[in-house]
């Protein structure tokens, strides 16, 4: 018999994306694209190739099918685990005994770090297939999600942090739909950009728009690109600081978008001596200079012309670091604009040409075209609202934007949109969606006013005092980043290598380092997909009781205790949140609910992670909680509401389809303020359910506009001011292993030669000569893998390796020439640290001090993939504090080596 | 009327293999099968490097080549284009595969579920197709979605569950199907809007695939034949490779077939020197078929191997088969009892040698596939050949069994040998001139057994054959030339056969403008004039 059932993928960051799952005979056999999605989904309701993996993963012979308890207590990569198969009684009944127990202990341990961890993996994306297990832990009290699976060395750390304090850009994008210019650096959105990016990116490129792609590889996206430009690998700082010399010193002052960076930037704000913003006395509003009234008035003076430029003699207060004030007399200040362009006057593109090998003249035409196509002054309409019309964005790939450099990328990034006023307006820069502000899903509403005219930001506390000084987290975001937040998402996106490298021997001056009594892994596998896998694989082993939501093993989960198999993606039943503005380019028209609808019967004793959830509860003794957890939403859909309330009895027991029914109903009434109530069946019937997302919410600058707010940019004071106190507090205590992180709280960020600095913390860590590693190894997202999980996958294999590059090393065919190597050689690449060898691609789109390795491979344990011998960087990649940026994240690149032989 | 194509707007594909799935997962393929797949090229050298991403798979060609081949009408085209196979005809011989120049098609002989064997997957068991086994399969078009479609009311190209699983899954757009007779369709907007190309256009077999490479306008640059890239470093996997469906056993039968037909011509006219040796000649062959059988994939289906005689030469090989073995039979009946009109018999049987012998020459010929084997020239080659081994092995046969050498025979094969080295000579000239994939010319070039060298070692041996020399000296010269022209014969043909025979790769004839950006020449990866 025939059938087919409704289902999404979300499988990587830039989903959801629907579909529909074939049956026959009881066996999923088939995904195609949900045709019913067409009108409402940005890409026409298609899922990409990962999706179609799903059907393999789910019938695999290498599944996990019954809880499995570890024999063998010794854990270590050449241990046998020694799995013995047990009954789900038996599995829960460890666990929650285990948990009882540190319940009965205290739920946070001797240094004030919660006892019970947990680490999922794909930038969130298993809260989409972990069913009611977020109520669970929201249940149990502080769990420790520092130990990262990739977070802050493989994500765009520094876009996501300084995007979120900028314009509510966790996630940052061209408005793709309108956009005719866009200079992407290394941003590779034909692979990690999800349907809705690369439908969006084709439709713009069969309109005319141009892209330009500044990247030492010609990935996938810079061979969709109008033109490459082949950068010297970490070097795009000075690029882009160049674009906005040009901006600033090429071109008519006329041609910016005055209006913009007068009433939307802080670009006419007075800055004082120290550096800080000159104060009106009385309100400690900055001031301005008003060129109407020939003084000196605070920022919001109703009829003010504010000078753009020059310098006056003002007075006022100026406030540094806690709190200190000084008193200012007719003393001299700038605006925070002529401060800018005097402090990229040195940054010409001759001077960026050098250290990029790029000739100076492509930079400075990318600014000119840029600012052709900026088309200051235009407008349009949007949901009958006029609106700029600004289509040209800077794009930033995960080793731009994160580690150090990354701040100075994303400001230029930021800044370049600021200048033309292209930031958050139709055909610009925008952000898609928050995690560390609030409301979490609803970028816009988050918009709320904070100091100074800016938007509000939830920093961590760094005035003596109110300073963190010990957080419930192993990687101390709390106490080391203040944009880190602390909202549910900041654990994952503290310095979480820290928490890794710190298992070892922890930091002078803070907690000792433990490890958690529990941790719960799922769908991550961090001793292949961090950096420095060796020291991330002991410190698992080390870990004294681990649970794996195992689909196949794994190299994490051959260190677990316990091995859990729960339904995979298509046996598992829940309810989504699809569209309005999440992550990447999911920007939609729509915004409502999309419901997996379980498309075959779990293999063997696989359980729906729901059902896991509610016996952990209530094995624990927590089922009231849980159950009032998932009725104010933990799971995703807070059941009760205006006029409505399907919340579920707190005492009792319930069933899976009874949660998701419910779930169901609530996500109904919410979706029709009230009036419509269907449960499961009608979302398993249509699939999903959607109501029109205003396009107006794509853009944050009529919610400026509203408020009367700007974005604080170019000039950086408050970050300059919590960086000296950060500093304060941590001197205070006697930390200095954190100074050189401090140096990156500048008001306007200057060049540092980042060639230079990778050199030396290697040279320094590992005493060697930076010259015998003249290569620089990074590394590219794969449509095929990213966040998927499914290197296990036959399918994913084989069609992956219809896309240049996968499964070896990629190298220049000049550069191999001149070591012996030919293409099909097996060679070995050194890095300081470690070593790993593959075989040789060839490949034109290279340049010749460049090695590629796609994709995150190396495994040793996992099923199938154990056989393909596929190279991979992160063992290559040492985690050193030298390379820690201040934002806690590392950039995902190496020196390396090259040498012929190694390991067939 | 109605015909079927695809468009690719190169500019929109972003080689994710979204549509190779899809096709996997509609047609369910077995692992290492794709009736779609997208290639990456990559053109330039760096810093100037460009890339850009190639679907492929059956073009549904307005002249298939494989349907032209195909021996049981297994393959067929339907009035809308489609080109089909009947899983329940298709004799499994794999000369559609060889005869496909766009590497569209494959034979899968055993089940090869993805984890291994006793490992298959629930859904690999509920989607089995033992009909599809042994035999060939390629791109249906998805044509069950487009008829059921049909029936419904459905437009293919635009109602996803009219269109093929490829274009219906296709993420950027790239992918569109529809109707090439309505000048209204998608596909036919799409065409007039774009500058396009289609693959291989030269060989004539148009293919229902067309590549937009940038907007139509006065600006657009067309799309001319690619320039041929020697070697070019990481492009393996468009290059031109080695087929291997039709293996030693293939050779064996150009081989045998060849010597054999050669060697019954050559005795017929010697006389019969022997009826013993028509009987070996006609073993020959025999064994050669043999291999053939030995190699396909339904050998009980042999007899569909006659369905076709309008244009299989395959077909034809195997008619002129029965009348060569029934009148060489009948003549050696009648010769070893010493009937009379044994030579008319095995005269008449030369005439059907020499037509077998002809076939195999156009079989290699219709092999469009193979850059070597489709040469005109390849014919003449083959024939000559054959005639001179079959002289050759006569005239060693004879001097071996001690029997008599007609005078003839020596000069018979000098002359064959220089008619064998003239049509190895413009084979190779022609090869030069026209280009042909590297790695075949440097296995052709590998086997020097055609060359001038030994050929005018061998004639000049022959010659000695003719010198008022000791006999003894004459006739193992004799022997060693005539046992040299087989063997040298032999050897070219199994080179052919299994070495040089790389299939013709695939071409780009134009390197997309990613939007605002310029198209550029494209390249055809693997190939050399030398």
């Amino acid at each position: 018999m025939k059938t087919s059932v409704a289902s999404y993928c979300y499988q990587c960051v830039a989903g959801p994306d629907l579909m529909r799952v074939d049956i026959e005979d009881g066996v999923p056999v088939g995904i195609r694209p949900s045709e019913a999605a067409e009108a409402i989904h940005p890409a026409h309701g298609k899922v990409c190739v990962k999706a179609f993996g799903l059907i393999q993963k789910t019938n695999n012979p290498h599944r996990i099918k019954t809880p499995m308890l570890r024999t063998n207590p010794k854990k270590g990569r050449g241990e046998d685990p020694g799995w013995k198969p047990v009954s789900w009684d038996e599995a829960l009944g460890l666990i929650c005994a285990r948990l009882n127990a540190v319940r009965e202990k205290g739920l946070l341990d001797e240094s004030g770090f919660p006892r019970v961890a947990a680490s999922f993996g794909g930038g969130g994306t298993p809260t989409s297939y972990m069913g009611t297990f977020p109520a669970f832990l929201a249940a149990w009290g502080p769990v420790d999600m520092s130990f990262g699976s990739g977070q802050g060395v493989k994500c765009y750390h520094s876009e996501h942090l300084y995007g979120e304090f900028w314009h509510r850009a966790f996630t940052v994008c061209p408005d793709t739909p309108l956009v005719e210019y866009i200079i992407s650096f290394g941003a590779n959105v034909e692979a990690s950009g999800g349907v809705c990016g690369v439908r969006r990116h084709a439709d713009a490129r069969d309109r005319g728009a141009k892209r330009v792609q500044v990247e030492p590889h010609l990935s996938v996206t810079g061979a969709c690109s109008a033109e490459w430009v082949p950068i010297r690998p970490k070097t795009d700082p000075a690029f882009m600081f160049a674009l906005v010399h040009v901006l600033l010193h090429e071109v008519e002052r006329a041609r910016l978008d005055l209006p913009f960076l007068k009433e939307r930037s802080s670009s006419p704000y007075l800055v004082a001596e120290n550096g800080y913003y000159l104060r009106d006395p009385e309100t400690r509003k900055p001031l301005i200079w008003d060129r109407k009234r020939g003084q000196a008035v605070p920022f919001d003076t109703e009829g003010a012309d504010p000078a753009l430029e020059g310098s006056f003699t003002a007075s006022g207060l100026e406030i540094g670091p806690d709190d200190t004030e000084w008193r200012h007399e007719n003393a001299p200040v700038q605006t925070a604009f002529a401060k800018l362009v005097e402090h990229v006057a040195p940054y010409s593109p001759e001077w960026a040409g050098e250290i990029c090998d790029v000739p100076a003249e492509t930079i400075r035409k990318v600014a000119f075209d840029y600012l052709d196509h900026a088309r200051v002054g235009a407008t349009t309409m949007v949901d009958g609202q006029e609106m700029p019309l600004r289509p040209v964005a800077i794009s930033l790939g995960k080793t731009v934007s994160n580690g150090w450099g990354g701040y100075e990328c994303t400001w230029a990034r930021t800044l370049m949109a600021v200048l033309v006023g292209a930031l958050e307006v139709p055909g610009g820069t925008l952000g898609t969606t928050v995690r560390l502000n609030r409301p979490a899903d609803n970028r816009w509403s988050s918009v709320v006013p904070g100091p100074d005219g800016f938007m509000n930001y939830p920093m961590n506390p760094t005035k003596k005092g109110e300073w963190v000084e010990s957080g419930p987290s192993r990687h101390a975001h709390q106490t080391l980043v203040p944009l880190a937040a602390n909202s549910p998402w900041s654990q994952a996106l503290g310095p979480t290598h820290l928490a890794w490298m710190w298992q070892g021997k922890g930091a002078e001056h803070l907690p000792k380092p433990t490890p958690p009594d529990v941790w719960f892994v799922y769908r991550t596998n961090p001793a292949i997909s961090f950096w420095d896998t060796g020291k991330v694989e002991d410190a698992i082993a080390n870990f004294p009781f681990t649970v794996a939501f195992a689909y196949t093993l794994d190299e994490t989960n051959h260190m677990a205790d316990v091995l859990l198999p729960e339904c995979t993606d298509l046996e598992g039943l829940q309810l989504i949140r699809i569209g309005g503005s999440k992550y990447i380019e999911q920007f939609w028209d729509h915004q409502g609910f999309a419901l997996r609808d379980p498309a075959a019967k779990p293999m063997g004793e696989a359980k729906d992670f729901t059902w896991i959830s509610t016996q952990l509860a209530k094995g624990t003794g927590l089922l009231e909680k849980y159950n009032a957890a998932i009725n104010r939403g933990a799971h995703g859909v807070r059941l009760y509401g205006e006029g409505w309330d399907h919340s579920l009895e707190p005492g009792e027991e319930h069933g899976v389809e009874e949660i998701w029914d419910a779930t169901c109903r609530a996500a109904s009434a919410e979706l029709t303020g009230g009036e419509a109530h269907d449960g499961l069946e009608y979302f398993r019937e249509h699939g999903f359910r959607t109501r029109p997302f205003p396009r107006a919410r794509w853009y944050l600058y009529p919610a400026m506009v509203e408020q009367g707010l700007r974005f604080e940019l170019p000039y950086q004071e408050r970050l300059k001011r919590i960086g000296a106190e950060l500093g304060a507090r941590l001197h205070e205590k006697g930390i200095t292993w954190w100074d050189r992180q401090l140096r990156e709280y500048e008001p306007l960020p200057h060049y540092q030669d980042l060639p230079g600095l990778w050199s030396q913390a290697l040279e320094e860590a590992y005493d060697v000569r930076i010259g015998d590693y003249p290569f620089w190894l990074l590394t590219a997202r794969s449509m095929q893998y990213s966040w998927g999980g499914n290197v296990a996958i036959q399918m994913i294999h084989e069609v992956a390796a219809n896309v240049a590059g996968h499964g070896g090393v990629v190298m220049n065919p000049q550069a191999a020439a001149r070591l012996g190597v030919e293409e099909g050689d097996v060679v070995r690449i050194l890095s300081p640290s470690a070593e790993t060898s593959g075989r040789a691609i060839l490949r034109q789109g290279i340049r010749p001090d460049t090695l590629l390795m796609i994709g995150q491979f190396d495994h040793w344990k996992t099923p199938f993939a154990a056989g393909h011998r596929a190279p991979s960087m992160n063992a290559l990649t040492p985690m050193l504090m030298a390379l820690t940026d201040a934002t806690g994240s590392g950039a995902d690149l190496v020196r390396v080596r090259v040498e012929k032989g190694g390991r067939p | 009327m109605t015909r079927w194509a695809i468009t690719v707007d190169l500019s929109r594909c972003v080689g994710c293999q979204t549509c190779t799935s899809s096709c996997k997962h509609a047609n369910a393929t077995a692992p290492g099968v794709q009736w779609r797949k997208v290639l990456d090229f990559e053109v330039g050298s760096f810093p100037d490097v460009a890339r850009a991403f190639v679907p492929v798979g059956c073009m549904h060609c307005e002249e298939p080549s494989c349907l032209e081949v195909c021996p049981s009408t297994a393959t067929r085209k339907r009035d809308d284009g489609i080109v089909t196979i009947d899983y329940d005809i298709c004799i499994g011989c794999s000369y559609c595969i060889v005869a496909c120049p766009y590497q569209a098609r494959y034979r899968v002989d055993a089940p090869e579920p993805a984890y291994g064997r006793g490992r298959q997957m629930r859904h690999e068991a509920v989607r089995a197709d033992p009909k599809r086994l042994g035999v060939a399969q390629k791109c249906t078009l998805c044509a069950d979605r487009i008829d059921s479609g049909l029936a419904t009311g459905l437009v293919p190209g635009l109602d996803e569950a009219a269109t093929p699983a490829c274009v219906a899954s296709c993420i950027s757009g790239a992918l569109q199907m529809g109707d090439l007779d309505d000048p209204e369709s998608n596909v036919s907007q799409l065409l007039r809007e774009h500058a396009h190309s289609r693959m291989h256009e030269d060989l004539g077999n148009g293919p229902g695939f067309y590549y937009l490479h940038e907007r139509a306008g006065p600006d657009a640059a067309p799309a001319g034949p690619p320039p041929m890239a020697e070697d070019p470093p990481g492009l393996a996997a468009v290059s031109p490779r080695l087929q291997t469906q039709w293996d030693w056993r293939a050779a064996m039968n150009f081989i045998l077939g060849g010597s054999g037909t050669g060697l019954f011509a050559a005795n017929m006219l010697a006389g019969p020197s022997s009826w013993w040796i028509a009987l070996l000649a006609l073993a020959m062959v025999g064994v050669g078929l043999a291999h053939v059988w030995a190699e396909i994939g339904k050998p009980w289906r042999f007899l569909n191997v006659y369905r076709h005689p309008q244009m299989s030469w395959m077909t034809r090989e195997a008619m002129i088969a029965l009348p060569f073995f029934a009148l060489g039979g009948l003549g050696w009946l009648m010769g070893v009892a010493g009937l009379g009109p044994a030579r008319l018999a095995g005269a008449a049987g030369a005439l059907f040698a020499l037509g077998f012998l002809y076939a195999q020459g156009r079989i290699l010929r219709a092999a469009k596939g193979i850059p070597l084997w489709r040469r005109p020239e390849i014919v003449a080659l083959i024939l000559a050949t054959g005639l001179a081994e079959g002289a050759g092995l006569l005239a060693a046969l004879l001097v071996a069994l001690e029997w008599p050498v007609p005078g003839w025979l020596p000069g018979a094969l000098v002359l064959l040998l220089g008619l064998r080295f003239v049509a190895w000579r413009r084979f190779r000239t022609h090869i030069r001139r026209d280009g042909a994939p590297t790695k075949a010319i440097a296995a052709l070039n590998a086997c020097p057994a055609l060359t001038f060298a030994p050929q005018a070692a061998l004639a000049a041996l022959t010659l000695v054959a003719l010198l008022p020399l000791w006999a003894p000296v004459g006739e193992l010269a004799l022997f060693l030339a005539g046992l040299g022209a087989a063997a040298s014969g032999w050897a070219f043909k199994y080179n052919l056969i299994t070495r040089a025979a790389y299939d013709q790769g695939y071409a780009l004839n134009r390197m997309p403008a990613r939007g605002a950006g310029k198209s550029r020449a494209g390249l055809q990866p693997g190939w050399t004039r030398a």
